[in-house]
């Protein structure tokens, strides 16, 4: 016999009729008081500010006396169209996106691999490889600072043992880019080593030993098995990557503050600029609500791919 | 259940009740100011500063024990936690206010027009103030927004050992700019000890540089005035006609001359190569660079720096082309618009404003060395009282030619100084000038014209 528990009792058999209504017809009663926090943890803190931003993006707020910001449609949206600033964000976005994420998960793969030999100590390795990537950014940032000094920089140091010239890795429009990409690559590559990781690990040995007894070499082994079979890890790794890549902003705002010339002034450093130095709180809303809709298309070809993929192993 | 229900009614009453008695045995009309402005960072606890700032607090309290200053620390980016404090109702009653972006609160009704201290508070008259610096706070239509604490006017500090190794003469607060720019040349030496001049100057080995130039329109607007131009229109709506103006368009010439035509201040990214390692300050004063613009407060950075010398640093006036000119950047005292709704609290912090514009707090501040107070009395007594004399004298002479800020009159101040700024970072990089203005035109004409569309 199943006994009524004490706290359904007293909660949903007393009270309003409405109340004991909505309680009697849920079977999953008690479930909804426990995500209960959590839910108005969402509604407050996200769904309400999301909601206020894209109401935002329609009014030219310029962050005092809200109540009396003027509503004026889509123009936010029709200035963004002619913004040269935005869109050179945006293509810098691009470029860091298409440079940062092909070639930090060749070198985590590269690293991963190695990482998922039996070789000594290859747990400290392994731990060595993470700790950037739960370093503080600002830190991190500093740090590399120092390193890409141009006169009293290693990086540079080192061109000068071997005869070359110095190069002014942050202050020059053509080298800034690439070096917030280095950095990028030397923070999270021990993120993606570890997914990495997860994925050789995931590849059964009976199939490499099969193809090694068919004639296989390590090469042939790594194209035609170990690849293809990290296909979900590539995918994952590929669109978190880009979305990640279109969100960059810490390293961006503490080591270069978009410049030299603008040629690292990606997205998010624009949105937080036009909010919080210009105060066009409007302006900047309808830029974030644009950046999420290209974020959400990638978000999107992960969801379907991923269910795709589900329907196809079941 | 009733008798909880009455039980439950009672303590909510005396929660409501309790803190009005305690109110009324303290003395009635009890007024808390919370205040943004004295207090000082943890660094700078034991310093004069801090002390000049503690005791206005303590006088101003013993002379009105019917009011408590809670006194506030100034949050990191300060301008965007007002904002959030305003649009919250929990902005302090008054607070010290950077006038370069005073005009946005006054657009949007956020601070008291300061002509009703003035009735509340007789003591506190509008002579007490240096004229320069009151005006960046009065408007035509004879609204007084804020009243002015001190500030600076941008001038040039050099390095007289830097002068005195290429054999230069320091120059006077008269000079042209043809005589700077004269200066700037003789100032710049290889590592040969030949300045610019010689012909046979080594452009690779530069070991002193005459002039440091950069992006920053706070740093330049005010030689297009000096040429008797300007950026924008006076009423802020337009830069079309002044930004691309003959005068203005010869004085950004002139600057980005400086550094691609005559070489005498080093291109940005060489800027950073030489200042990177020690900073700035350290490359002026070890006499990389001979010349930079900058206002009153750079003295507290230069002075504590362990390249510092007394010998090292000294000012002089803006070179003049076709005026005199220069831009004034000053802070000041602004009381929320939200005060006025309590007249109580609105005279108590009346009477603090009157306190702290006043010679009794003004003569123990501007020891401190940050900036000229804006009372007249204590910036003439600061000339006389001070370590550095000539020096004052210097900055007190070139309030005269000083201007507001735009960001004390224009709202949309903001945005236009970043489409400069990104202008002349182009400029001084190497772009066309005439190209880079009508870029630069059509981007802010852009930007007002939105601006002005909805409001």
């Amino acid at each position: 016999m199943q006994s009524t528990p004490l706290l359904e009792r007293h909660l949903f058999t007393s009270g309003p009729r409405w109340w004991q209504r909505f309680w009697g017809r849920s079977n999953e009663r008690v479930g909804y008081l426990f995500i209960l926090p959590s839910l108005l943890h969402l509604v407050v803190f996200l769904l309400i500010p999301l909601l206020f931003s894209f109401y935002l993006s329609f009014t030219d707020w310029r962050g005092t006396n809200f109540y009396s910001a003027p509503f004026i449609g889509t123009a936010n949206y029709e200035f963004m169209i002619g913004d040269r600033r935005w869109w050179n964000a945006m293509g810098n976005s691009a470029y860091y996106t298409l440079l940062a994420v092909p070639l930090g998960m060749i070198i985590s793969l590269a690293i991963a691999l190695v990482m998922n030999q039996a070789l000594r100590g290859v747990n400290i390795f392994r731990t060595l490889f993470f700790m950037p990537v739960i370093s503080s950014w600002v830190a991190v940032s500093v740090i590399w600072i120092t390193l890409l000094d141009p006169r009293a920089g290693i990086l540079n140091y080192v061109l000068q043992l071997f005869g070359l010239p110095g190069v002014n890795w942050l202050g020059d429009p053509a080298t800034a880019m690439p070096s917030l990409v280095l950095i990028t690559i030397w923070k999270g590559a021990g993120f993606q080593m570890v997914i990495w990781l997860a994925g050789l690990q995931a590849i059964p040995n009976e199939l490499k030993e099969a193809a090694a007894i068919d004639g296989a070499n390590a090469w042939h082994s790594f194209w035609r098995i170990t690849l293809p079979l990290l296909k979900p890890t590539t995918f994952f790794l590929l669109i978190t990557g880009i979305i990640g890549s279109l969100q960059v902003f810490s390293s961006v705002y503490v080591i270069t503050g978009g410049g030299p010339r603008g040629a690292t002034d990606v997205a998010v450093h624009r949105i937080y600029l036009r909010a919080f130095e210009s105060f066009d709180m409007g302006y900047a809303s309808a830029l974030a609500w644009i950046l999420f809709a290209v974020i959400f298309v990638f978000t999107l070809i992960q969801v379907v791919y991923m269910r795709t993929r589900e329907e196809s192993l079941f | 259940m009733q008798k909880r229900s009455s039980i439950f009614a009672l303590i909510m009453v005396l929660a409501l009740v309790l803190p009005s008695l305690t109110t009324l045995a303290q003395g009635g009309d009890q007024v808390t100011l919370r205040v943004i402005g004295l207090e000082v960072v943890p660094d700078e606890r034991e310093t004069p500063l801090a002390i000049a700032k503690q005791a206005v607090i303590t006088r101003f309290t013993e002379a009105h024990p019917d009011v408590t200053i809670e006194s506030l620390e100034a949050p990191p980016e300060f301008d965007t936690q007002l904002l959030v404090d305003l649009a919250a109702g929990t902005a302090p009653d008054v607070w010290y206010q950077d006038a370069s972006t005073l005009a946005r609160l006054v657009d949007t009704g956020n601070v008291v027009d300061m002509r009703v201290c003035l009735d509340l508070v007789p003591e506190l008259t509008l002579d007490r103030f240096s004229p320069g610096f009151l005006s960046l706070h009065q408007r035509d239509t004879g609204e007084v927004w804020g009243l002015p604490d001190g500030g600076t006017p941008m001038v040039i500090y050099y390095n007289p050992e830097s002068f005195e190794r290429a054999g230069v003469e320091p120059p006077t607060s008269d000079w042209t700019w043809d005589e700077f720019l004269t200066v700037a040349q003789e100032l710049t030496l290889d590592d040969q000890g030949r300045n610019r001049l010689d012909p046979d100057f080594d452009e690779e080995h530069v070991v002193q540089w005459g002039y440091r130039d950069r992006k920053y329109t706070f740093e330049w607007i005010y030689w297009v005035w000096q040429n008797g131009g300007d950026v924008i229109s006076p009423d802020g709506s337009t830069v079309d006609g002044y930004l691309n103006s003959p005068e203005a368009v010869e004085a950004i010439t002139f600057l980005r001359d400086l550094v691609l035509k005559y070489g005498v201040a080093p291109e940005p990214s060489t800027l950073d190569q030489i200042s990177q390692e020690f900073g700035f300050l350290s490359t002026f004063l070890r006499g990389e660079v001979a010349m930079f613009p900058r206002g009153h407060w750079e003295m507290v950075g230069l002075t504590i720096n362990p390249d510092y010398t007394p010998g090292r640093v000294a000012v002089v006036g803006n070179p003049s082309k076709v005026e005199d000119a220069t831009v004034i950047y000053e802070s000041g005292w602004v009381i929320n618009a939200l005060v006025q709704q309590d007249p109580a609290k609105l005279l108590a912090a009346c009477q603090l404003v009157e306190e702290l514009t006043s010679t009794a707090y003004q003569d123990t501040k501007v020891v401190t060395g940050l900036e000229t107070s804006a009372n007249a009395e204590s910036a003439a007594a600061a000339v006389e009282a001070s370590a550095w004399p000539e020096i004052e004298a210097v900055f007190t002479a070139e309030s005269d030619d000083g201007r507001a800020p735009y960001g004390a009159r224009f709202a949309n101040w903001p945005i236009v100084e970043s489409a400069l700024d990104g202008m002349m970072e182009n400029i001084l990089a190497g772009g066309d000038v005439d190209e880079e203005i009508a870029n630069a035109v059509e981007e802010i004409g852009r930007e007002l014209a939105r601006a002005s569309s909805s409001q």
